[in-house]
């Protein structure tokens, strides 16, 4: 089954998504089923980087009032809607971190950490990962979102590519570099230990 | 600065569903703006009717 389906399968059929929006195009209200559906996966996107509960909420709250506002000018071209809100969600984020509203925050889950180690071809070991959570800071900004979407929040790489504006294998590319940075820092600061 | 955070609680979904509240979005949304003043329209025509008469007088 090809990733496109997979991901229409997880979020539904984009017709009957694209005939909600276009009601919601003329009327605001018909926008509902379409916010029941996208509010708790986007909350949990903005949760993952923020550390405050209640400004992830506001935040959630702006993406939406910003998706039904700019809702005429949205123009369904194959990408699924979703990557549309995930989009407004990330420049609504970026935007609350330049107000100090938020903090940059990365939520890991230690089973997520141990794929990443995998991907290095590390034991697991305290100190081991003491140490990739000490370099994950160090890695700038656009490569620590690939690495916490590709490892931490399992994203295929086409669903990547929809979020961040890039093609699918761009996406991979810039993934691939980013671990490869990653490695660097890591071999770098277990050298001088 | 980044802040890391591991195995961090994240709400439940009971927790999440109980924040949703559709009417506080449709409430904060820009509101559009609507010309109702009768001055403003009435102002459009006595214009409109000025500028024919006097294309009238000078054409």
């Amino acid at each position: 089954m090809s990733m496109n389906l997979l991901y229409f399968e997880r979020f539904g059929k984009p017709e009957e998504e694209i005939a909600i929006i276009e009601r919601a195009k003329l009327n605001p209200a018909h926008f509902a089923p379409l916010y029941k559906k996208y509010h708790e996966v986007i909350f949990r996107y903005i949760f993952k980087r923020v550390d405050e509960e209640e400004a992830a909420y506001d935040i959630t709250s702006c993406v939406f009032i910003k998706a039904i506002t700019n809702l005429p000018k949205y123009e369904y071209r194959g990408v699924p809607f979703s990557s549309w809100l995930f989009r407004i969600a990330k420049s609504e984020l970026y935007q609350s971190f330049r107000d100090r509203k938020a903090q940059r925050t990365v939520s890991i889950d230690s089973m997520q950490l141990g794929r990443v180690m995998e991907e290095f071809q590390i034991d697991e070991s305290e100190h081991k990962r003491e140490v990739l959570l000490k370099i994950l800071p160090m890695l700038k900004e656009a490569q620590l979102q690939l690495i916490e979407m590709r490892f931490f929040e399992k994203r295929s790489f086409r669903e990547i590519g929809e979020i961040l504006d890039l093609t699918e294998n761009n996406a991979k590319v810039k993934t691939f570099r980013a671990l490869l940075k990653l490695k660097e820092l890591y071999s770098k600061h277990n050298n001088q230990k | 600065m980044i802040k890391l955070l591991v195995d961090r609680q994240f709400p439940s979904k009971e927790a999440i569903a109980n924040r949703r509240n559709f009417n506080e979005i449709l409430d904060a949304l820009p509101k559009k703006k609507t010309i109702n003043s009768p001055w403003f329209y009435g102002a459009i025509g006595f214009s409109t009717v000025l500028l024919l008469i006097l294309l009238n007088v000078f054409i």
